[in-house]
């Protein structure tokens, strides 16, 4: 494997493993206090407070966001790593795609 | 459910949301827009638990995907703009008639691309169906490019992912590898995808109640799909893929007809 997809690889392999807890730690504490799975997100400011108060819907969100946010550092990941293998076309071409996915994000929001 | 959606999704490259929204929202009775929520959460979890296979196998080629995602990405979000010049059901016409055509045309080449030598982001993978190393280069990458922002943008109007196009586009046009193509594309559904995850979640239709147990059914589904893309032979995936794009055709005919979507 090059160097770049073993970062990939790696950041995956944690993202997924980073939900895959979360959202684990929501479905017990979800079964342990005699709930169902709750039908809403937490927006993503509320969570850390949820988070304390072992609120499941907050260990669940998190666990989405973190799956969501995957590719994200994936992207970000790669393009440390062709910065550091001063392969300056690849650089330019990952820059422009996490541009594009946070302005996509952006836009989306208005 | 979720399970089967992970292994074919990963196993073909493509994110199959066209198959989960009208299943969760006639089978289920999912509101329209929670059910694309949910669909887009498996996408990213086929790519991302896919890749992990794919690329320590070498098969998919991270450079290529990378610049077919600026095209991909650029031209999801120009899908906005589209949307307003054209009619829907127009769109979605074009969009049977390409899935056709692209059957067909895959179905006539009957085996792999031959590989080629251009020099161009030239790679390599083991190909454990028949044992031996496959060298690849791309052709037509301009085409290849200009091509993929046409597939961001219908997938970025019709709520498809675009697999279904980008595999086509790399395999039939750029000269590489099924195998090799279907690492990639499952690579670069994960970037549209993410985007638009992150948008439904911001708008709050993402609802753990549906969007939890698939994703997990997903990665656990996910785990096989490349597993078996990597053993079986380059035309017997070819052949599913056709009648995947068959049924994808059907569905969209369909949606179009006002029935499910």
């Amino acid at each position: 494997m090059e160097p770049v997809e073993r970062v990939i690889r790696w950041i995956l392999l944690c993202g997924i493993a980073v939900s895959v807890a979360l959202l684990a730690a929501g479905l017990v504490i979800g079964v342990a206090r005699g709930a169902g799975l709750p039908r809403g997100v937490v927006p993503l400011a509320e969570i850390p407070r949820a988070l304390a108060a072992f609120r499941p819907a907050a260990y669940l969100s998190l666990g989405l966001i973190v799956l969501i946010g995957t590719p994200f550092v994936r992207v970000a990941g790669s393009l440390v790593m062709f910065v550091r293998e001063r392969d300056g076309r690849y650089v330019l071409v990952t820059a422009i795609v996490l541009l594009v996915m946070c302005l996509g994000v952006l836009l989306g929001k208005v | 459910m979720a399970f089967v959606a992970g292994v074919f999704g990963s196993m073909l490259g493509v994110g199959g949301g066209i198959i989960m929204v009208p299943m969760l929202s006639l089978a289920f009775g999912v509101p329209i827009k929670v059910a694309i929520a949910t669909s887009i959460v498996c996408v990213i979890a086929t790519s991302s638990m896919a890749q992990t296979t794919f690329v320590s196998r070498g098969m998919t080629n991270v450079r290529l995907g990378m610049l077919l995602e600026v095209a991909t990405s650029v031209g999801a979000v120009a899908g906005g703009i589209t949307a307003v010049l054209i009619d829907g059901r127009v769109l979605q016409f074009c969009f049977v008639a390409v899935l056709v055509y692209i059957a067909w045309q895959m179905n006539r080449r009957g085996g792999d691309v031959a590989p080629a030598r251009t020099g161009v982001l030239e790679a390599r993978y083991y190909d454990a169906a028949t044992g031996h190393d496959v060298e690849y280069d791309v052709r037509r990458t301009r085409l290849g490019f200009v091509l993929s922002l046409g597939a961001g943008n219908v997938s970025g109007l019709l709520g498809v992912g675009g697999g279904a196009f980008k595999v086509p586009i790399m395999n039939l046009l750029m000269g590489v590898p099924l195998k090799a193509t279907i690492a990639t594309s499952n690579l670069m559904i994960g970037v549209t995808a993410a985007t638009g995850a992150a948008i439904f979640y911001g708008r709050g239709y993402m609802d753990p109640y549906y969007a939890v147990p698939a994703a997990l059914g997903i990665l656990a589904g996910a785990r096989l799909g490349p597993r078996l893309a990597v053993r079986l032979s380059a035309r017997a995936l070819g052949i599913i893929f056709q009648v995947v794009l068959l049924v994808f055709a059907v569905l969209m005919i369909l949606r179009g007809l006002g029935l499910g979507l």
